[in-house]
């Protein structure tokens, strides 16, 4: 049970809350979610348990609060607690999805037969279009060529995380990324990895995340605990939160050090911008980049004066579970993502749900991709 | 009258004025408004959240005759419940009233609406190369117009003044309806009474401010920090002497006492050795020349009073030497798990028997108390670390926060430079403003608010 007794009420928080800067609605602010909690917690007759749950998972999960509280207060994590207690249809839709996204996400028909008919499908549109999207989208024309990798990995052993999306959806990055670590020389032992878990965490699915935590951590452990290599920032960051996975402290300090980003081990290289490179490009940073943003350190190495500052303080407004249970406010927020995005004839970013979201909010004329496409693997220089 | 329900036709004007999302009945959705940064607590009857004064004027008109007390509120960070409704009523939520309406470099002026968060003015200012300085420690979660109803002061305060000094004009809309606009565009007027002052600070009694007229000023080029330690808090305010002497007025001068450095101390956020009892920490800002002589100046006055340590900041270590000052409040809670925070005022010469005399109270009831804040406008902050699971403990808090309170009327200050009195210290005001006074501002109130809808049960 997470602890809710700790928000002292200060309001840092709502400093960084995407959901509340874009709606100005304060009952769905951090403060006002570890205020509902710990009045839940004290028994309050006056609230609806069910309303008040329901409310309290407006949250697009993003994790903004939990860094920026003095007390430690975990908001996205009481968030959770709330969801398991009170599923509902939406978080078990949520599960459905991710617990099968083979079956489910190459068929968006079929994603939208499981909805239930009292649900109206136009309000899940942008969702459903945001699958339909990866689906049959047919990525960047790349205009970056790889004149040289760097050596110092060579010979290493590593494993690839590759994520939902990348192994279902859009197996072109998986590729790239085997293709690029083939490369740098480095062998990539083979190992049966499974979803990171975060999402269904999020969602309330505490017990079927920690099964996704056990089987990862076990293909880790019986492939000699090499380092892992992620591709998306939300996966690493749903890796970087395993805490009760591991034999001793030593092993979990291990289990920290080995996730590896693959910007990180392609930073040192030299690469050269083709012609069709597009004139001013925008990277979004997401907000489940919590760990060095090693992606945006190559891009800006790479691109120059194309890239275009990012703003660190807008969410892509996918929101996971939240996508289902209020689509008009993602967009909202969505909304103010693009408007910081403006003058980007291209938008990058690493990580799956941000691609996602972008791609199916963007306006004409603006590709979104992950950076991994900008890679040119067909033609070396 | 007011009831403890709203009425069918009642809740049917609400929900006709503000349609769907922006009334709120329920009370999961309500609860977010009962409370505020000083974690009392009364449930509000509706919440409406307006996005134009027309809406306000006719909710105004309508509470007006219905008697219905009325809670303006905006990020609800004040600490002393002035946002909290306890008399049943409505919360005014403004955070839907958050745009610029002009931002303008030849007036030096920016038009905004009240819910605008205040760190985001001070960006799209700079963006302009304008700076608005009023700069509460809440800047980046607060907003101009809870500022302004609090007149909230901050670090720059000593050179830049406090939030009323930044406000030329603005509209608001009083009881019964009727829109109000004060002040304008000009930096000098001398029509009429300042009825746009009398807004400053009024913590939403007299009306809802609905626009406002801020002046700007050109963004200093540069900054540079110093921290500099001392063996006693009187040296520290020789320190401080000094820097005066010298000619010198910095743009921020904080003081910490020995409780403050224990505490900072103890959460392994303090970069001065264990001899140092007092420490200032001084910023000086301008334009880049300007900014390394200052600090050369500000150097060499310090060295004459012989601190026992001096740390220097520029660019990214200045931060780390504010970042001293931010670890304050998180490690105060080291002491003990409850803080009662006051934040007295005294004139400037007076600080350091203010200082000495709460270490005194400290020591005689055995609380750790600590003291720190704006040495340059003589406003201290008072926390009182305590565990009020402990009634014994929770009992001499009370008494020592009487006792401070008592102390800074003595030495002709204030019980509150910054936050108010709303509720928590509602019962103190007799101490400190006589009748006469309290009668004239309820004449003055009584003017705007007839029936005393605004913010009632809430102190001068
Ligand atoms: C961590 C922390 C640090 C702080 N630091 C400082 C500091 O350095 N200096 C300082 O002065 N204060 C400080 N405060 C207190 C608080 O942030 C200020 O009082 C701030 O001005 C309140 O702004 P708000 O937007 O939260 O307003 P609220 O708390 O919502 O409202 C404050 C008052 O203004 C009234 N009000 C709000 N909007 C309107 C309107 N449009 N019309 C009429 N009345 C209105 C309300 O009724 C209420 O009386 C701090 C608080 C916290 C939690
Ligand atoms: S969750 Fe943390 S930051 Fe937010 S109001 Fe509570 S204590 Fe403050
Ligand atoms: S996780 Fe993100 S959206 Fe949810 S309350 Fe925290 S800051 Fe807001």
């Amino acid at each position: 049970m997470t602890d809710t007794g700790n928000c002292i009420l200060c309001g840092k928080c709502m400093e960084v809350c995407p959901l509340l800067r874009a709606s100005g609605q304060e009952e769905l602010s951090p403060r006002a979610k570890a205020n509902l909690s710990a009045l839940l917690a004290s028994d309050i007759e006056a609230l609806q348990e069910k309303d008040a749950a329901e409310l309290a998972g407006l949250c697009l999960g993003c994790g903004r609060c939990k860094q920026k509280c003095p007390q430690g207060v975990d908001v996205p994590a009481l968030v959770a607690d709330l969801r398991g207690k009170h599923p509902g249809f939406r978080g078990w839709l949520w599960n459905k999805w991710l617990k099968h996204a083979r079956e489910l996400w190459p068929s968006t028909s079929l994603a939208a037969r499981l909805i239930p008919s009292g649900m109206q499908p136009e309000r899940l549109s942008p969702f459903l279009k945001a699958m339909q999207l990866l689906k049959s989208g047919n990525g960047l024309k790349p205009f970056v060529r790889i004149k040289t990798l760097p050596k110092n990995h060579a010979g290493t052993s590593m494993m690839l995380f590759s994520g939902c999306t990348a192994r279902y959806v859009r197996p072109e990055w998986q590729h790239t990324a085997l293709d690029l670590l083939s490369r740098l020389g480095i062998d990539v032992v083979k190992g049966k990895f499974g979803c990171c878990g975060m999402g269904l965490e999020c969602a309330g699915f505490q017990t079927d995340a920690a099964q996704m935590r056990d089987t990862n951590v076990l293909a880790w452990r019986k492939a000699g605990k090499p380092k892992i290599v992620t591709l998306c920032a939300s996966c690493h960051k749903g890796l970087a939160e395993y805490s009760k996975n591991f034999e001793d402290a030593v092993e979990a300090r291990q289990w920290i050090e080995a996730l590896t980003p693959i910007s990180r081990l392609v930073l040192q290289g030299c690469y050269v911008l083709t012609p069709q490179a597009p004139e001013w490009i925008g990277y979004h940073r997401p907000c489940h980049m919590q760990h060095q943003d090693t992606d945006h350190a190559f891009l800006s190495a790479v691109l120059g004066e194309k890239l275009l500052e990012p703003d660190d303080r807008q969410c892509c407004g996918f929101g996971g579970v939240m996508q289902l249970g209020s689509p008009e406010l993602c967009t909202q927020v969505n909304e103010r993502c693009w408007q910081s995005l403006d003058g980007a004839d291209t938008v990058l970013t690493g990580c799956s749900a941000c691609v996602a979201q972008l791609a199916a909010s963007a306006p004409e004329n603006i590709q979104v991709g992950h950076w991994l496409e900008i890679l040119d693997l067909e033609d070396d220089a | 009258m007011n009831t403890r329900e709203l009425t069918r036709p009642q809740k049917q004007f609400l929900s006709g004025v503000f349609p769907e999302e922006d009334c709120l009945l329920s009370p999961e959705r309500m609860a977010a408004f009962s409370t505020d940064g000083s974690r009392l607590r009364a449930m509000p009857l509706a919440v409406v959240r307006p996005e134009n004064s027309e809406q306000v004027s006719e909710l105004l008109r309508w509470a007006h005759n219905e008697r219905m007390p009325i809670y303006a509120r905006a990020r609800g960070t004040g600490t002393v419940g002035n946002t909290v409704p306890v008399q049943p009523g409505i919360v005014v939520s403004m955070l839907r009233m958050d745009r610029i309406l002009d931002m303008n470099q030849s007036d030096f002026v920016a038009e905004v609406e009240p819910g605008m968060v205040t760190a985001d003015l001070q960006a799209a200012a700079a963006a302009k190369g304008m700076f608005y300085p009023p700069d509460p420690a809440s800047s980046g979660f607060s907003t101009v117009g809870g500022n302004v109803s609090t007149c909230a002061g901050g670090l720059r305060a000593i050179k830049y003044g406090v939030t009323r000094d930044y406000v030329l004009g603005l509209e608001a809309v009083l009881p019964g309806g009727r829109i109000l606009q004060t002040g304008g565009r000009t930096h000098k007027d001398v029509v009429g009474l300042d009825l746009t002052r009398l807004f400053a600070g009024s913590a939403g009694k007299l009306g809802i401010i609905t626009r406002l007229t801020l002046k700007l000023l050109p963004l200093p080029e540069a900054t540079a920090s110093l921290l500099a330690g001392f063996c006693s808090i009187n040296a520290a305010m020789d320190g401080a002497a000094a820097i005066f002497q010298a000619g010198i007025l910095p743009s921020a001068l904080e003081f910490m006492d020995r409780s403050t450095l224990n505490a900072l101390r103890e959460a392994g956020s303090s970069p001065l050795p264990d001899t140092v009892q007092a420490a200032l920490l001084i910023q000086t800002d301008g334009s880049e020349q300007g900014v390394a002589l200052g600090l050369n100046r500000l150097e060499s006055a310090l060295k004459r009073v012989t601190p026992e340590r001096l740390l220097i900041g520029r660019g990214a270590d200045e931060k780390q030497l504010w970042d001293v000052r931010r670890s304050i409040s998180p490690a105060s809670f080291k002491l003990r798990p409850d803080k009662m925070g006051e934040d007295i005022a005294v004139p400037r010469g007076k600080v350091a028997s203010a200082v000495e005399a709460v270490h005194e109270i400290s020591a005689r009831l055995n609380l750790p108390i600590m003291c720190f804040g704006h040495l340059g406008d003589g406003n201290i902050h008072v926390n009182i670390m305590h565990n009020a699971s402990w009634p014994e403990e929770l009992a001499h808090a009370q008494q020592a926060k009487e006792e401070v309170f008592r102390l800074a009327l003595s030495l002709g200050g204030t019980i509150s430079g910054e936050h108010g009195t709303g509720l928590t210290k509602a019962a103190f005001v007799d101490q400190q403003l006589g009748s006469n006074e309290q009668d004239v501002m309820t004449g003055i109130k009584h003017v705007f608010d007839p029936h005393g809808i605004m913010n009632p049960g809430k102190g001068w």
